[in-house]
């Protein structure tokens, strides 16, 4: 078990290494320059373009930015170019407002996709299974920013409430308790829209893995013991078919540093998807690539830890 | 069983904590008609936050809509687009001209060259001025006082580039010995000084002054860089523009500290400093020195003529109590900053700036809102409005339907919307042209588009008429020329080029190219063929694409069309001329300074003459229009050169597009009579089409209040 986690240290801190190098070469080697070099500027003087170049190292060979670049951010120096705020704090700042909506977004995603899955392993072939096929596909195939705009005329001409942004515009003077139920409503629409298609996928696969385990000898010994159809579900097949699941969960971990591109520009959430996105557009490399940096800590701290769970849940598996 | 229960209570739980939270979510209703604040303020919508609030460092337009706010300038322009005094109360140009005395040439009338013979000649030329011509005479008329700086000698050390290579710099150490010089003060700017006085002096008075031979470097430099350096230090004359500004006294800045001269001349020297990186520094390079006269008097001399410059002092004001090198070096102590390295750049004063500006910053929460609240104190009379709220909402859509529920109180139309919104009685509704225009523009290195008749021809193929009515819905206008199109600059005169398919095979026919069998036109065998190419990502350009593609094949032109990605667009293909023909906008300031796009010498690459367009009375009127300071010339010059520029058609110039706002119907001017009495007045735009003029006199009733028609 130690040896193993030690291995496994060792060996993603040699895979983050290479991805460092490679997605630095990938962002510096895309065509395209900083808006504060831009060449098609014409109040931009050709000194000008290369007293900034020199400023941010970029007139250095790839080799030596990359070295700044890497002691900048381990000494938490980066800072990014489009405003000279340090990159961890604008990052810690997004972050926190994208974090409810991602907790949210999974809880409803996890807690709504388990019991409309299993139902429909349970009544396999019924109406209702195939009702729920059916939304689950027009879930995953409606665009998620025809789906927002669908939402958010439906509910703002209903019932004439706000739903753009982290809170009621202007709402600051209201007492507490307000506050928070104000900041739940702006909650709700974003974080449906990004649970939708996690439920309609979630809930696919839920289906398909109570059926494979309720085909499985063992369920039919309980079956026929005489156990009661609920006992059966979801104390025998339920149980097993969890196992995949839960290394699923560790790969939940990188989707907090994501975000969503397009439900935050829409709902005007100043989340961590559309500093990205901005950052990508400015080739503001100092923010894209913490920010690659950071989800790639992430993704394989997530791995780590699915692989941790899994050895937990599953006593067959012994590393 | 407990696991069911659990999974089916969880998610109805969740749900219902979620929903309830609607009751307690204020309506639109509410927010807008219970909050009798809400009329107090103006609520505008951005789809891009702002980077650094700092007038001197930004370059983004969210940015300079809060700067314009909170900062003030020493001018501005007013209804006409006039400079009008804000922070000056008055200025005055004059100049400074400088000539040495050229012992070398022979001056009529003179046995010998000395510098007070000189001074003589022209003193008693000013005397009786009768003899000569009128222009002559008005040059005469506009010096006020001749001078003599006598000679000099001075050593100074320059970095100069290596010819061989480009990276490298070389120490040079100069000694100059310059003979005596001869200073003319002038009442007004005169571009054509030393032509006139050439009359005088004798033809070549002037340009066959050696300054050469008054200069020795160590070591010794190639020519080239021998003729930069006599430039840089020994031009034969010499023009040095002087504005003087007259200051408003008991201007306050935000926190009480009053405006001087030396906040002025602070400014300068911000945007200058290398560290500061502004992005402004090419406006000022112009500039010679900044001196402060008196606390309200500050004199701007220039190195040059150079005209556009003037506009450059509607920069934004700072305050140097707070960004000087002692309050600069006290915000790094108190960070714990490296003091080497802590700029104005790194400043916390570009998140929460003091200006002197109408509106003073409040908050700034990042992506979501920035507060700002009105100057009681503002020089002009405090704005009318309480607060001034800027709201990012990055989706157009939302912006719409925010709009609609009042909680901003401006949206700008979208082209396809504007039939629909312009009209809609419950808004008013604003339009105008925007400054900047989409062209068609043609490699003139490249053949076939060297011959003048070809691009004729091309232009009066495509039915521009057409693509404003369906591809802009009719929110576009013809244009004809470089300039923008409510400015003077722009020659009304010109027409359009007409859509005329005939005429334009009539041209090629001219040209030589005649359709062959298969109807295709051809030259010596050849096919006229080419490449139209433009960016990826803009659906307008792309629609222009394919409409010129189809208009030029119907008269036999093979044209094949690519669209390639931005960066690629421009780092390979624009900057390093590789296109026969491309789709492209330009987006313009109001000056007519037209030099980096089609003065020849632009032409190379990585410049913005792209087209390579050149032409020596074009190159001519370019030069005379950045250094003249009259309007008057400078609108005769900027018509004759609009000509030149239409008449050689290097763009096929499209259309300068139509830009549409509404505003709610309940926002007002609010004015006051002789009386006193209070009197609303519709918002009306001013010629040049900006609504937001008389901003500061806005105000929102509870009601739409009824004009007589």
């Amino acid at each position: 078990m130690i040896s193993f986690i030690g291995r496994s240290i060792v060996q993603k801190i040699i895979t983050l290494f290479f991805v460092s190098i490679v997605s630095f070469l990938i962002i510096h080697l895309a065509p395209g320059e900083p808006s504060q070099v831009d060449p098609m500027n014409p109040k931009f003087t050709r000194e000008m373009v290369e007293r900034f170049r020199e400023e941010f190292h970029l007139d250095k060979p790839l080799y030596r930015q990359y070295l700044y670049f890497y002691r900048d951010l381990f000494s938490g120096k980066t800072i990014s170019w489009k405003d000279n705020q340090p990159a961890f704090k604008k990052i810690w700042e997004r972050f926190l407002n994208s974090l409810p909506l991602f907790i949210v977004g999974t809880i409803l995603t996890w807690t709504i996709s388990f019991p409309v899955g299993i139902r429909s392993a349970i009544f396999r072939g019924g109406i209702y299974d195939r009702s729920a096929t059916f939304f689950s596909y027009l879930l995953i195939s409606i665009p998620g920013f025809f789906f927002a705009y669908i939402l958010i005329m439906f509910v703002v001409n209903q019932f004439h409430v706000p739903v753009i942004g982290m809170e009621t515009f202007g709402i600051g003077e209201t007492s507490g308790f307000n506050r928070i139920m104000d900041r739940i409503w702006h909650l709700l629409l974003p974080s449906l829209l990004g649970a939708t298609a996690g439920i309609a996928v979630l809930s696919r696969f839920v289906r398909s893995q109570m059926l494979e385990v309720e085909g499985q000898d063992y369920v039919r010994t309980a079956k026929a013991k005489g156990l009661a159809p609920d006992q059966v579900h979801y104390k025998h097949a339920l149980r097993n078919a969890l196992l995949p699941f839960v290394t699923m969960f560790g790969l939940i971990l990188p989707g907090l540093i994501g975000g969503s591109v397009i439900i935050e520009s829409i709902f005007a959430w100043p989340g961590m998807g559309r500093m990205a996105y901005e950052a990508i557009l400015a080739r503001d490399y100092p923010i894209i690539l913490t920010l690659n940096f950071v989800s790639a800590v992430l993704v394989l701290i997530g791995t780590f830890i699915s692989d941790l769970l899994y050895m937990v849940v599953d006593p067959r598996i012994r590393l | 069983m407990t696991t069911k229960r659990i999974l089916i209570l969880a998610p109805l739980v969740l749900t219902v904590i979620l929903l309830q939270s609607y009751l307690w979510v204020p309506t639109y209703e509410e927010q807008a008609k219970g909050n009798p604040q809400r009329l107090h303020q103006y609520i505008n919508a951005s789809i891009g936050d702002a980077a650094i609030l700092n007038p001197i460092l930004s370059a983004d337009s969210a940015s300079s809509e809060i700067t314009d706010k909170v900062f003030e300038g020493l001018i501005d322009r007013d209804e006409e687009l006039r400079f009008r005094g804000r922070l000056a109360a008055s200025w005055d140009i004059s100049e400074e001209a400088f000539f040495y005395v050229n012992a070398a040439t022979d001056v009529p009338g003179l046995d010998q060259v000395s510098p007070r013979a000189i001074i003589d000649l022209i003193q008693a030329a000013r005397n009786q001025k009768a003899r000569f011509s009128a222009e002559l005479q008005k040059t005469l008329d506009n010096i006020v006082t001749v001078s003599l700086v006598s000679a000099r000698t001075e050593r100074v050390t320059e970095q100069i580039r290596d010819p061989s290579d480009d990276q490298k710099t070389q120490k040079i150490d100069i000694t100059i010995s310059a003979p005596a010089r001869i200073k003319l003060y002038l009442k007004t700017v005169d571009q054509d000084l030393f032509v006139h006085l050439s009359q005088i002096l004798g033809k070549n008075y002037f340009n066959s002054f050696d300054g050469a031979k008054f200069l020795v470097t160590t070591p010794a430099v190639g020519t080239d860089q021998l003729n930069a350096l006599v430039q840089k230090f020994l031009p034969a004359v010499e023009h040095n523009p002087i504005i003087e500004f007259q200051l408003r006294p008991d201007v306050k800045f935000h926190d009480g500290h009053s405006v001087d001269a030396h906040d002025v001349k602070f400014t300068y020297d911000a945007i200058m400093h290398p560290r500061n990186l502004s992005p402004r520094v090419s406006s000022y390079e112009p500039v010679k020195e900044v001196l402060v006269i008196d606390p309200l008097t500050v004199r701007v001399i220039y190195k040059r003529l150079y005209s556009p410059a003037i506009g450059s002092w509607a920069m934004g004001i700072l305050p140097e109590h707070l960004l000087n090198d002692a309050a600069l070096k006290k915000e790094a102590l108190a960070l714990g900053k490296d003091l080497q390295s802590f700029s104005m750049r790194q400043s916390g004063f570009n998140r929460h700036p003091i200006g002197c500006g109408p509106f003073v910053f409040r908050e700034w929460v990042s992506d979501q809102y920035i507060f700002l609240d009105r100057f009681d104190e503002y020089w002009e009379g405090p704005p009318h409005y309480e607060k001034y709220v800027f709201r990012v909402i990055p989706d157009l859509l939302t912006q719409e339907m925010e709009f609609y529920a009042g909680t901003i109180d401006s949206y700008g139309v979208q082209p396809h919307q504007v039939k629909r919104l312009k009209d809609d009685p419950n808004f008013q509704s604003f339009s105008g042209t925007s400054l900047g225009f989409s062209y068609i523009g043609y490699n003139v290195r490249r053949k076939p588009f060297g011959d003048r008749r070809v691009r004729q021809a091309l232009s009066m193929a495509i039915d521009v008429n057409k693509i404003i009515e369906y591809v802009l819905y009719n929110q576009g206008e013809r244009i004809t020329g470089p300039f923008p199109k409510q400015t003077d600059f722009y020659n009304p005169s010109i027409e359009p080029v007409p859509y005329d398919p005939e005429g334009a095979l009539k041209l090629l026919a001219e040209a030589g190219w005649n359709r062959n069998d298969q109807g295709w036109l051809e030259k010596n065998g050849q096919r006229l063929q080419f490449k139209l190419i433009t960016n990826n990502g803009n659906d307008i350009r792309k629609a222009i694409l394919a409409i010129a593609q189809d208009s030029w094949k119907q008269i036999g032109i093979d044209v094949r069309t690519d669209l390639v990605e931005w960066a690629v667009f421009i780092q390979e293909r624009v900057n390093k001329l590789d296109f026969d023909a491309l789709v492209l906008g330009w987006s313009m300031g109001i000056d007519p300074d037209l030099y980096q796009i089609w003065h020849s010498s632009q032409t190379g690459y990585n410049q913005l003459n792209f087209v390579g367009f050149a032409n020596n009375e074009a190159d001519d009127l370019i030069i005379k229009i950045r250094q003249e300071y009259n309007h008057a010339q400078l609108v005769e010059y900027c018509h004759r050169l609009h000509d030149i520029i239409a008449n050689e058609q290097p763009y096929t110039f499209l259309f300068v597009s139509r830009w549409t706002a509404i505003l709610d119907k309940r926002i007002v001017i609010k004015e006051f009579d002789d009386q006193a009495n209070i009197a609303y007045r519709k918002i009306t735009p001013t010629k040049t089409g900006n609504y937001t003029f008389h901003f500061n006199k806005w105000i929102k009733l509870a009601q739409a209040p009824e004009f007589a028609p």
